[in-house]
């Protein structure tokens, strides 16, 4: 990049962060490196930016499990063995502690990443954590969801809630001093979902929830993800397909390296090399991937639902099965074909809905927006580069929560969460 | 739908042209900045995962039992292994071990990078090979990383996709995981050359003490971080696959 590109680059910035520190309370010189929204939604935070945590060695931690829909069990084929019943990760501090529910992003698993390093952030600071999956995972769709049909807010939360207070009977010896609740991503909106069911519910009384990059508008969200498969990639020119044209970029790079290496600077360094992938390349992977978790709800509801879109009903399965024919059609479904088959007439049918419309304001922020202002404890974190949010969105997160959105300048969708700064600011609002 | 939203963001776009500025909410819109197919009908994503699941596997579901037996083995027996393992050795204790097995690995490596004919990377192992069984006192302690000699492994099914040996059927191993017909047989080829150069005469020993062989076999669990459930996805076989498959390959062209 010429210089005078990288300088125009840095004072854009600059008055971004600037105008960003006078608006809301995020910090004025914000060091988070990565200015490429798609480059720090895949790579996150350079290791040397991280804060320092505790290794596993030092955490008293297990995997735990709960029956939680005894009746679904006998029905579910063989192969779904493993996902019976609801595992979730405890780890547990020596004396009497607060405790703080983490919950997953779109798709996520209790074990993923980001969730062992908000734990290892959380327990560094003395917190007893729980770590549940979303209520979009496969696990958690088979083993806690009612319905599982996951994308309704409201349902979803109550599905958590219960898996939450069947979790603190089944630590009933943990000393608990009193109750936190934070996710990123859509566990960011199932937070708010949650904290708002615990209003009547009682059981908790959570004392802080933090909201990290959720998405304000889910239908927006949704529709973003989706967008990004459709980046002008240059493999679509060739005959080679979007995969292999990585794995080739990959092999080459390898290549003029000498030997393989794996670890966390690869993508920094791979994107400094020849073989760096251009913005459309970084975009169609996030979006791949999305399109692998929504292949998956689409898959996981239907079959369990015995709903006869991948799944002929009564479809004999078991641990030997071929799923191949099935994962096919499944991967040509996207959030929109799982939306209008499965999601929307069932929503129609428990909750009378009627259109999109409807669906969207229920399942989004808005629907909390009265509950959010007027709840000094809730606060969110978000990014103004965060590739989930559409036009307006950050416009609703200040008007809803004035002070207590920490708005930063960069960082894309959750690639900052464990930059030092942002872990620090996490630590702090819970300190209170 | 997507398209209406695509066409909402065209209308919009003038109000946000400048490259990264931001609008009036201080959003970015990070999208309006990529190029998009504007028709909204590339199927690339649906091209190159259907592609990707295109892998000789005729035994597929024997190699899916073989996969839930090696699933239910993990949870049930090597990780609860793994997990006394490491509450009853120090974290030292574990590298020393790691780094013992991993020295003598560097044996098979050494010779199938002779038999590629690579003659920096034959180098660097034997460098490493004389630095760990030396000053890392019989490989217990790794100097020669440190002294910028990464490891490198190469083995004798590399070895046979180097010389063009295509890969077989998809083979899933009992407790060793996903594998190929070619890497199979590369196992057996390198054990056997193993315990021929007898390396530290650890083969040797092993046979009377079989202690030895199964302390390998923990180091072997601990220091691999695949947990099965991990991908958290109803088709985690077919991904594993595509994932062994393509690495393999990526190891061999390298």
């Amino acid at each position: 990049m010429p210089l005078y590109l990288r300088l125009a680059a840095l004072a854009v910035t600059s008055c971004l962060s600037l105008m960003a520190a006078a608006e809301t309370s995020a910090p004025a010189a914000y060091g988070f490196p990565i200015d490429n929204p798609f480059e720090a939604t895949i790579a996150g935070t350079p290791a040397e930016l991280r804060p320092a945590l505790p290794s596993d060695d030092d955490i008293d931690q297990g995997d735990y499990s709960l029956n939680l829909l005894p009746q679904r069990e006998a029905k579910l084929p063989s192969n779904f063995w493993p996902v019976k019943r609801l595992s979730y990760r405890l780890a547990r501090q020596a004396g009497p502690a607060p405790l703080i529910f983490i919950i997953a992003g779109t798709g996520g698993h209790y074990s993923g990443g980001k969730m062992e390093f908000l734990k290892r952030l959380y327990y560094g600071a003395g917190y007893h954590v729980v770590q549940l999956s979303s209520p979009t995972s496969y696990d958690f769709m088979a083993a806690a969801s009612r319905h599982a049909t996951p994308g309704f807010s409201v349902e979803d939360a109550k599905d958590l809630y219960r898996a939450m207070v069947a979790i603190r009977e089944q630590q009933e010896s943990l000393k608990i001093t009193e109750f936190y609740l934070t996710g990123y991503s859509l566990g960011g909106l199932d937070s708010a979902f949650v904290s708002h069911l615990d209003e009547q519910e009682r059981v908790f009384n959570f004392k802080r929830v933090l909201l990290i990059n959720p998405p304000v508008n889910l239908y927006t969200s949704v529709s973003n993800l989706q967008l990004l498969v459709q980046s002008e990639v240059p493999a679509v020119r060739n005959q080679g397909s979007f995969f292999e044209s990585l794995l080739g970029k990959l092999t080459h790079y390898f290549q003029d390296k000498g030997h393989i290496q794996m670890d966390d600077a690869l993508l920094y360094d791979f994107q400094e090399s020849k073989e760096r992938l251009s913005n459309e390349e970084m975009a169609m992977l996030i979006g791949s991937s999305f399109r692998f978790t929504a292949s998956d709800i689409a898959f996981t509801s239907d079959l369990i639902n015995q709903r006869g879109f991948i799944t002929p009903p009564h479809y004999p399965l078991d641990d030997g099965t071929n799923l191949t024919p099935f994962y096919k059609r499944a991967l040509l479904c996207d959030f929109d074909c799982y939306m209008t088959e499965q999601l929307i007439p069932f929503w129609r049918k428990k909750y009378d809905g009627s259109g999109l419309q409807m669906l969207i304001q229920q399942t989004s922020l808005y629907a909390l927006e009265d509950y959010l202002r007027q709840s000094p404890k809730i606060a969110v974190m978000h990014n103004a580069d965060d590739l989930i949010l559409g036009p307006g969105d950050l416009g609703f997160l200040k008007r809803t929560f004035g002070e207590r959105l920490t708005l930063y300048p960069r960082g894309g969708h959750c690639g900052n969460m464990d930059y030092r700064d942002n872990s620090q600011a996490m630590l702090e609002f819970f300190r209170g | 739908m997507a398209k209406y939203l695509f066409l909402a963001l065209l209308l919009t776009a003038p109000l946000a042209q400048a490259e990264h500025g931001a609008d009036a909410d201080g959003y970015t819109r990070p999208l309006e900045h990529l190029k998009i197919n504007p028709a909204l009908d590339q199927r690339e994503f649906e091209r190159s995962t259907l592609d990707a699941l295109d892998i000789y596997d005729p035994w597929e579901s024997w190699n899916r039992r073989v996969y839930h037996f090696n699933y239910r083995a993990d949870q049930w027996v090597m990780l609860p292994v793994v997990r006394g393992y490491e509450k009853v050795t120090p974290g030292l204790v574990r590298t020393g071990v790691s780094n013992f097995f991993s020295n003598l690995g560097d044996v098979p490596n050494l010779l199938n990078s002779l038999l590629q004919l690579k003659g920096k990377r034959s180098m660097e192992i034997t460098g490493r090979l004389l630095f760990n069984t030396t000053i890392g006192v019989f490989g217990l302690w790794d100097p020669a990383s440190r002294m910028g000699l990464d490891k490198q492994s190469e083995d004798f099914g590399q070895t046979l996709g180097f010389y063009g040996m295509p890969d077989g059927p998809f083979v899933m191993l009992p407790l060793l995981g996903p594998s190929n017909l070619r890497d199979t047989g590369g196992l057996v080829v390198d054990f056997a050359a193993e315990s021929q150069v007898n390396f530290l005469n650890v083969a040797e020993v092993s046979s009377d003490h079989p202690e030895i062989t199964l302390l390998r076999a923990i180091d072997k669990r601990y220091s691999t971080p695949l947990r099965y459930g991990q991908l958290n996805s109803p088709f985690e076989y077919v991904k594993l696959r595509y994932v062994y498959s393509k690495a393999r390959d990526l190891q061999i062209a390298e």
